[in-house]
């Protein structure tokens, strides 16, 4: 076929609307072009039995009224004999090669009918391009006349092409409109059910359109109810565990500590600590997925972070800020303080110090860092630390008293507000999580 | 001063509140016990209370729609310690719209209950108030400032929000509930102490300057607070209560 097509093919479509332009497009240009053929086809084959219907009862009429003309005269009548396709010479035939083609013969034989056999027929072919042969015979007076043939279809009419083009742009069009009509919707769709929350805050998929996406539509829309559904059940059993777990662990703790002063005590005391932590933050987790963020405010970034820190340091913590920049952005105060705690607790826990970093990265996003000369995490750990309750086998993750959940929780929270989180090992020791803040909260740079 | 502060644990649990109750009187306070919101009132009623300690999730009537209450009646005078189940900032912060002096997560440790019981005690006591900031409204204008008492930080005049360390909020706080008023440094440190007792403070001036910087008071003009030379500061700014968001 077309040899491009057997060469390394670069561009495959991919979408919908290029599939169905293409099957239509081409489609319809074949059919198009098939039938044009067709009708150019019959049409040839109608001006041929003409021309032969023509040339059979023309041709014994002509020679007659030749033969019958004095040699002198035959001059003047030969062009009024002439037609389209043939006319008569006074001459002989030039010279030329036997004849090449079926339809030649045919004329010929045809000719040698309508003359009924009566003379020797010279036929050659003298030119190929356009097809033209010379049928040469001597009149009875033994001067030469020569049939020159001259196949032609009949012209083309001017307007036809244009028509021909008009139609083309027109069925094109009608492709153009008829897949934009099947894929924009969809396109819609999708856009909207990637603006779907699946806590079901937001607002349900609009029902409109043709049908078929009106049905996807609704179909989602239930499973976002489902889904918001299953949730919320989660979040309450979870919620409801966590409050009956509360009080009881309330009565320990207040049971443990009127016991006398032991270090049985204080060890009873840690574990009641860990236990009510973890419930804590098992809830938090499970909140994570349809936490309130609430509308974002203008934020001070930098008066955030140096907030944040003085938290920490009056609490005697080595919590410091390394390097700051002025920015002032769009943000949930709440969730990015806990975001932060969650990996400076993180930080302080596996390495004691920690510092942080507020800083505009090259492709314009905000982010802040927390850094710390820890013992970092094994490459190939640095996204499973992300998820919930995993917990490292190595020096990491012994005695920190931790649940597992904090990074996990951080990630969430991080992902809801509309931003990344990333972790990496840094040149020298320790480890390097990342917050990055989403662009569409643009920042802007102060002074 | 042989006064003896009388404590009122509102629990719907009976050993959480027993031995809450046990080791406050064990500290020298006087204790009453109530299981829910008819026999506060009945104890409120009948006689004077200095302190609340209100358990949040309880059946029936919740601590919360309680301390609402307790703001519009008579005796909205006396503070309130919340017990929260949740280290939420959602329910912090509806309990502090509440009217809540303080609160405590469950679980808490009965030390730490009593140094917040003793904290909210000695703010009311020390200086009371001139402002019923607390329970009036979220929202205090002064100068160029808006402050959300609930969320805890500042705003500007475009709006723009500037967080506050613990800290430097109760500070603030402090002298936005005495202004035009004379603080000594011992007054500061007693009232602006942390929640943990044995946390670390920095020393009252350095924590000052932070949050002069934090209002942009300059070294030399200060527009907000003044040093008065060996006495300490004063917060030299009107206070406007703002009814909303406004």
């Amino acid at each position: 076929m077309i040899p491009s097509l057997r060469a390394p093919w670069r561009w495959r479509p991919r979408t919908l609307r290029s599939h169905l332009v293409l099957i239509l497009g081409v489609g319809l240009l074949v059919a198009h072009a098939l039938s044009f053929a067709l009708l150019f086809g019959e049409r040839m084959q109608a001006t041929r039995s003409m021309m032969l219907r023509n040339l059979y009862e023309d041709v014994p009429v002509s020679v007659a009224l030749l033969e019958h003309l004095p040699a002198d005269q035959r001059s003047a009548w030969v062009n009024r004999l002439e037609r389209r396709t043939y006319r008569y010479l006074l001459r002989p035939a030039r010279a030329g090669t036997p004849l090449a083609t079926d339809r030649a013969r045919q004329v010929t034989g045809l000719i040698d009918d309508a003359l009924g056999h009566a003379y020797v027929l010279r036929p050659r072919a003298v030119s190929s391009m356009p097809e033209r042969y010379e049928v040469e015979l001597t009149l009875r007076d033994g001067r030469p006349l020569t049939i020159e043939v001259t196949p032609a279809p009949m012209p083309v009419a001017r307007w036809l092409p244009w028509v021909l083009a008009a139609q083309i742009v027109l069925l094109l069009a009608c492709v153009g409109f008829a897949v934009r009509l099947a894929t924009r919707p969809l396109a819609q769709l999708a856009a909207a059910a990637g603006r779907m929350d699946p806590a079901g805050q937001g607002a349900p998929l609009p029902q409109r359109g043709p049908s078929e996406v009106a049905q996807a539509a609704q179909a989602l829309n239930l499973l976002q109810t489902r889904v918001a559904a299953h949730v919320a059940e989660r979040t309450q059993i979870l919620a409801a565990i966590s409050h009956d777990l509360q009080t009881p662990i309330t009565r320990l703790r207040l049971r443990v500590e009127t016991m006398e002063a032991s270090p049985e005590q204080d060890k009873l005391i840690g574990d009641i600590d860990h236990i009510s932590q973890l419930v804590r933050e098992g809830l938090d987790y499970a909140r994570g997925a349809s936490v309130r963020l609430g509308p974002p405010v203008r934020l001070d970034l930098t008066a955030f972070l140096e907030s944040v820190v003085a938290d920490y340091q009056d609490e005697g913590k080595a919590v410091q800020i390394v390097d700051r920049t002025d920015v002032v952005q769009q943000g949930h105060p709440q969730v990015l303080r806990r975001i932060l705690q969650n990996l400076i607790d993180n930080a302080l826990a596996y390495a004691g110090a920690v510092e942080t970093r507020l800083r505009i990265d090259t492709t314009g996003r905000t982010c802040i860092d927390v850094l710390d000369r820890g013992p970092g995490i094994p490459p190939d750990q640095l996204d499973a630390v992300l998820k919930p309750f995993h917990r490292l086998e190595a020096s990491r993750g012994r005695s920190t008293g931790g649940t597992g959940l904090g990074l996990a929780i951080a990630l969430q929270l991080t992902q809801a507000m509309g931003g990344t989180l990333r972790l990496s090992n840094r040149e020298g020791g320790g480890l390097q999580a990342t917050l990055s803040l989403d662009d569409d909260l643009q920042a802007d740079v102060q002074r | 001063m042989s006064h003896t502060d009388h404590i009122l644990v509102v629990d719907d649990d009976r050993d959480i509140r027993q031995m809450v109750g046990d080791y406050l009187r064990r500290n020298g306070m006087r204790v009453s016990l109530a299981a829910d919101g008819r026999e506060m009132r009945a104890t409120l009623d009948t006689s004077d209370v200095d302190l609340i300690v209100l358990d949040v999730m309880m059946p029936g009537e919740d601590g919360l729609s309680l301390c609402r209450n307790l703001r519009a009646g008579k005796h909205r005078a006396v503070p309130v310690v919340l017990l929260t189940a949740r280290d939420d900032e959602t329910d912090r912060i509806i309990g502090l719209e509440m009217g809540a002096d303080d609160y405590v997560t469950k679980p808490f440790s009965s030390r730490e209950l009593l140094a917040r019981i003793n904290a909210v005690i000695r703010r009311a006591r020390m200086l009371p108030p001139n402002l019923q900031v607390s329970e009036a409204s979220r929202w205090i204008r002064f100068g160029d400032w808006r402050l959300d008492t609930t969320a805890r930080h500042l705003l500007d005049a475009d709006g723009t929000v500037y967080a506050l360390s613990g800290a430097e909020f109760r500070l603030l706080r402090v002298f936005i509930d005495h202004p035009q008023r004379v603080l000594s440094r011992d007054q500061l440190l007693n009232l602006t102490q942390g929640r943990d007792a044995e946390a670390f403070d920095r020393s009252i001036d350095l924590l000052v300057s932070r949050l002069r910087q934090r209002l942009g008071d300059g070294a030399r003009e200060q527009t907000y607070i003044k040093t008065v030379r060996s006495e300490g500061y004063v917060f030299s700014q009107p206070v406007v209560l703002v009814g909303d968001g406004a």
